[in-house]
């Protein structure tokens, strides 16, 4: 499997980092509704720390992936009408923007909470800002407002591969699905 | 043999005079630093009472006794300063307060050094503080610090003890401006 992209699908680097922040995002948006119910204690500060540890490997996961998909060539778009891949596009874009901005709005609210910040136990990263009571309020809330609206875009994106891969029955899905074979369609174009 | 009963009477009455009794001003501060999820922060307590009598020359006639009240203690967060009074960290409820009192001073280099023994949560054990006196006019500064391990004392008990989130060494601080005793 080739670790760059082809015109017909997504190379394995690609794929990876999808799936991979895919999964860290889901769970910590299930962490992040856990935990803020828990009660006080040592387990829940270190549900926490996990939650801020998964969030800033989402963030430096961004930052690889956005150098990767500089480098990287992108798979031609699926036959499909015009509406539907401005609307896939604009998805994307929303989903990027998306992902740097509720790891900086909890960033954020964790420095102006006055909290530390530290990756597993294993290194602390510093503030963004000084202790601001108004600030920290308003990045607590963007950060949790920003999360309700991820999942309205998540349902788009999911929605829009899925009827993709079932009704349309195109390669949208597959070929960012590691292991996947391509359906072939008319062109014959496999790989 | 008179001279030397003057001599000796005379130096009696230095040395005491010499170890003066100050009193603590307002302005004091005493206080520690704690590690949480690698990330110091410090801590003050409202509240403490200290009889300090010093001299660096006559440091045999010095003492220290020092009480503080550990429910006047801030720590720039509120969860923490509702957790620090319970049970699993100071348990003001059975022992409000904290007693530091010296046994003796000795100078080891340019250091002086006060041993005595600290009482924190009904555990005793002996301290070294590291003391710099300065004389300020009448007065004087007293700057105190040392290093306990907060295990040792059952400062945060169960699965606060674990140490991977909040560090076993804390630092202890004070700055005192002591002003002559009327």
């Amino acid at each position: 499997m080739a670790l760059k992209s082809s015109d017909t699908r997504w190379g394995s680097i690609a794929q990876w980092l999808h799936w991979l922040m895919a999964l860290a995002i889901i769970g910590n948006g299930i962490l992040g509704l856990i935990m803020v119910d828990m009660s006080r204690g040592m387990t829940k500060l270190n549900v926490f720390a996990i939650h801020k540890s998964i969030g800033l490997t989402v963030l430096a996961l961004l930052i690889l992936r956005v150098c990767w998909r500089m480098l990287d060539r992108k798979p031609r778009d699926e036959p499909m009408p015009r509406w539907q891949r401005l609307a896939a596009h604009a998805t994307h874009a929303v989903l990027y923007l998306f992902m740097l901005a509720i790891p900086l709005s909890g960033w954020t609210y964790n420095s102006a909470h006055g909290n530390p910040l530290q990756w597993f136990k294993l290194f602390n990263l510093p503030a963004l800002m000084e202790r601001n009571d108004a600030i920290s309020d308003l990045a607590r809330d963007t950060h949790e407002v920003l999360f309700w609206i991820l999942l309205l875009i998540l349902v788009a994106h999911v929605g829009g591969a899925l009827v993709h891969h079932v009704f349309t029955r195109d390669n949208t899905l597959l070929r960012m699905l590691p292991f996947a074979r391509l359906r072939s369609r008319n062109s014959g174009d496999q790989s | 043999m008179n001279r030397l009963f003057t001599l000796l009477v005379l130096w009696a009455i230095g040395s005491n005079a010499l170890a003066a009794d100050y009193r603590v001003e307002r302005s004091s501060t005493l206080g520690f630093t704690g590690t949480f999820q690698g990330e110091e922060f410090n801590g003050s307590f409202a509240r403490f009472e200290a009889q300090i009598r010093y001299d660096s020359s006559v440091l045999d006639a010095s003492s220290f006794d020092v009480t503080i009240d550990l429910s006047s203690v801030h720590t720039g967060d509120s969860d923490r300063d509702e957790m620090l009074p319970t049970a699993e960290f100071f348990d003001t409820s059975t022992s409000a307060t904290a007693h530091f009192k010296t046994s003796r001073f000795y100078k080891s280099g340019n250091e002086v050094i006060a041993s005595g023994t600290l009482t924190l949560k009904g555990v005793s054990k002996p301290v070294d503080l590291n003391v710099t006196f300065t004389p300020v006019g009448a007065g004087a500064t007293l700057d105190i610090s040392t290093r306990i391990k907060r295990l040792d004392f059952g400062i945060g008990t169960g699965e606060y003890a674990d140490t991977s989130t909040i560090g076993n060494d804390v630092q202890i601080k004070a700055h005192l401006k002591l002003g002559p005793k009327a």
